[in-house]
């Protein structure tokens, strides 16, 4: 029974207009976002670029020549190459060709290149793109991993940058800067980077869309005036709400994960894979990341994180739609919730920003969480923001589906008299 | 079968709404005329189990229907005043999701929303949408909702209100229809709706059932008479001041008044058969006036 209440549900969803104008809206998202994901460059031997899939397949060809332990031997390759590709005549030249035919030669370990850029900056917060470009190999010594805690060390040391941390925080992210395996292992990873520097917008825009989606699904019953009908019926006070609970819920799954999905499809079908077991800090983006996941833990943390962020929204959407009986109270709610940050952004406070770390938007792009210093100390316990995240949300939402039931249960006994 | 109501009162911040009504109810049609703001709806609402009362108890078969809960509301059908829908759902959709809603599973709710559109006689637009159906196919839409669980006890709130005198018609031949084996309650403040189908009338007016009976019972107990008489057109408006007059015919060098009252108003004046509509104007006369100047219970067509 409670199954065709959820289908019936979810039709009354997808018949109306805005239904049909949310699913138009997720596919224009879905083709623009792996447009820009597929929008990737190849520079030819002769200076000329190629885009796209082809140019994923060269890069690959390239990149995988190079894939391996990044350990000082392969390290003193790439600075050898780089330096023999330096001393060419092209790259004493300053055109806009000479440039990229230069490119062209090392783009094959320019992700290593990079990593050397980091392995011996002066400075945790410091970078020099042309770092690397004044190495010897006489220079890449064995210890370059242990740069990464010592430059954490001295930063946190600093009198600046270091009060923002109790010594307990301190002690926990030097420990796990500690505890990274190394050496580390490096592939052609560009799919999966590719593939991450979007889902953040996905993940926003769809939760979005599908609060917009589940806003009228409770208030729709007295905007319409079918209330009266609805809690006269024998199910009308407890397995129909179930049902819209339920209904809700799966348009989330369904909705989240089908276009995550074909987002995911689309872009590693097209640029590959390869790379899913490396781990991020062997990327220069994940380099100074505080959790040690390789590219597909990374994913799976993104999706997941989205799943939650998305399913949390749209519980509380509809809850309000519960409570106010009015959809567009309802609707919003995520976009206060998600602009509250850029709001308070300018505010200069320590406390502030770790409040800010743990509001549900974090959990739409986790991809740039995973990179930051967001740690509490509970107690006498610290606790980095991703296990808060998914704990606080995680019990939000369980907390809210049955305060959605009691309160819709209850709302049609409001005073009127006829 | 027996819905029984013991003294219940609805209070909205002081005001009562329906004030101390009691009353016993079996299988039949039942009529409840009153005008609009009598406490109608309020007294309905209360019956689905949507409105609480302030004091007094409503039973069926001696449960208390609020305690009785869903097993009550199985056996409850409504159509309200207010009836809404999904737009965008076609007319089959609507009544398979409200079959779901009211416990029925999907192979008997297919065979009985296909029963009752035939009923109805909307089959034939069972695949067109709700928003493009006209609002007397909206309101035969309704009753099939309001009967898909065959409810013992079926509610309807004005169920004829801005329908066309043919739709009118037809619908009230549908209620009789439906109405064998169980207790159907028709609330409204047009006369001819409950004069044809009704088997008892309560006439309710300011939260009170200040009467209540067969039709024949009803006529018998009007405590005044009814008279016609012709008269010149310069006087209509002092037999207006004096008497109740349920209408006002316009006739050559004068009117024709239809004049209730317990004494002869004019020599000439002849006594005339009483209808409900002439009841209904003693007890809601000025209520319907005010309400509005046109009401289908006191037609003053000058």
């Amino acid at each position: 029974m409670e199954k065709t209440i959820i289908w019936y549900e979810i039709k009354k969803v997808f018949s109306q207009r805005g239904g049909k104008i949310a699913l138009f809206l997720l596919a224009g998202l879905l083709a623009l976002c792996s447009y820009f994901a597929l929008d990737i460059s190849y520079v030819n031997p002769d200076g000329s670029k190629l885009y796209g899939v082809e140019a994923a397949r060269r890069l690959r060809e390239e990149k995988r020549a190079w894939a391996g332990e990044v350990d000082a031997e392969t390290l003193r390759r790439v600075v050898e190459e780089n330096n023999r590709i330096l001393s060419m005549p092209e790259a004493q030249g300053d055109t806009v060709l000479e440039s990229e035919i230069t490119y062209s030669r090392r783009q094959g370990f320019d992700d290593l290149r990079d990593l050397l850029n980091e392995f011996y900056a002066k400075g945790f917060r410091e970078y020099d793109y042309y770092l690397a470009d004044h190495l010897s190999p006489d220079q890449v010594t064995e210890d370059f991993y242990e740069n990464r805690v010592k430059l954490l060390r001295e930063w946190l040391a600093d009198e600046d940058s270091g009060t923002d941390f109790t010594e307990k925080e301190k002690a926990y992210l030097v420990e796990h800067y500690e505890d990274l395996d190394i050496p580390l292992r490096y592939d052609y990873a560009d799919g999966w980077g590719r593939l991450m520097e979007y889902m953040p917008s996905i993940c926003m825009v769809t939760a979005y869309i599908l609060a917009y989606l589940v806003a009228s699904m409770f208030s729709c019953e007295y905007g319409l005036k079918a209330d009266s009908v609805f809690f006269s019926s024998a199910y009308g006070r407890n397995r129909a709400i179930r049902g819209k609970i339920a209904a809700g819920a799966a348009i989330v799954t369904l909705v989240y994960w089908g276009i995550v999905l074909l987002y995911t499809g689309v872009v590693l079908g097209c640029l590959g894979a390869d790379g899913a077991d490396c781990q991020i800090q062997a990327y220069f983006a994940g380099w100074k990341s505080l959790y040690h996941l390789t590219n597909l833990q990374e994913y799976l943390l993104v999706a997941a994180g989205g799943y939650i962020g998305s399913l949390f929204f749209s519980l509380l959407t509809m809850y309000v739609s519960a409570r106010t009986k009015n959809a567009v109270a309802a609707v919003m709610v995520p976009i206060f919730l998600t602009f509250l940050p850029s709001f308070l952004g300018g505010i200069q406070a320590s406390l502030l920003d770790r409040v800010m770390g743990l509001l549900p938007d974090r959990l739409l792009d986790l991809h740039l969480e995973v990179r930051l210093f967001h740690i509490y100390q509970i107690g006498g316990t610290v606790v980095s923001a991703l296990p808060l995240l998914f704990g606080i949300y995680l019990t939000l939402s369980a907390l809210l589906a049955p305060e959605i039931y009691r309160v819709y249960g209850g709302s049609f006994r409001r005073n009127r008299a006829g | 079968m027996e819905l029984t109501m013991q003294d219940i009162t609805k209070e909205f911040q002081g005001f009562h709404a329906v004030d101390g009504v009691s009353c016993h109810m079996g299988k039949g049609v039942y009529g409840l005329l009153g005008v609009n703001g009598a406490g109608k709806t309020t007294l309905m609402r209360m019956l689905c189990t949507l409105l609480r009362p302030t004091s007094g108890a409503i039973l069926w078969d001696g449960q208390d229907i609020f305690r009785m809960g869903e097993a009550y509301r199985r056996i409850l059908g409504y159509l309200p005043q207010e009836f809404g829908y999904y737009p965008d759902f076609t007319v089959w959709d609507y009544l398979l999701y409200i079959s779901a809603i009211k416990g029925l599973r999907p192979a008997a709710a297919k065979k009985r929303a296909e029963q009752l559109l035939k009923q109805v006689g909307m089959w034939k637009q069972k695949d067109r949408k709700m928003k493009k159906l006209s609002g007397g196919m909206k309101r035969r839409v309704g009753v099939a909702q309001a009967v898909l669980n065959d409810p013992q006890i079926l509610i309807l709130d004005e169920p004829t209100a801005g329908l066309d005198p043919g739709e009118r018609i037809r619908f009230r031949n549908l209620i009789s229809e439906l109405a064998e084996e169980r207790l159907v309650l028709l609330s409204t403040h047009i006369v001819s709706d409950i004069e044809y189908i009704a088997n008892e009338i309560l006439l309710m007016k300011d939260g009170l059932i200040v009467q209540e009976g067969t039709l024949e019972e009803l006529l018998a107990a009007m405590p005044q008479q009814v008279w016609r008489c012709r008269v010149p057109r310069e006087q209509v408006g002092e037999y207006l001041k004096r008497y109740k007059v349920a209408n006002v015919k316009t006739a050559l060098q004068g009117a024709e008044l239809r004049i209730l009252s317990s004494q002869r108003p004019a020599r000439a004046a002849e006594s005339a058969e009483v209808t409900l509509e002439d009841v209904f104007l003693y007890h809601f006369g000025e209520k319907s006036e005010e309400e509005n100047g046109n009401s289908e219970g006191a037609d003053t067509n000058i």
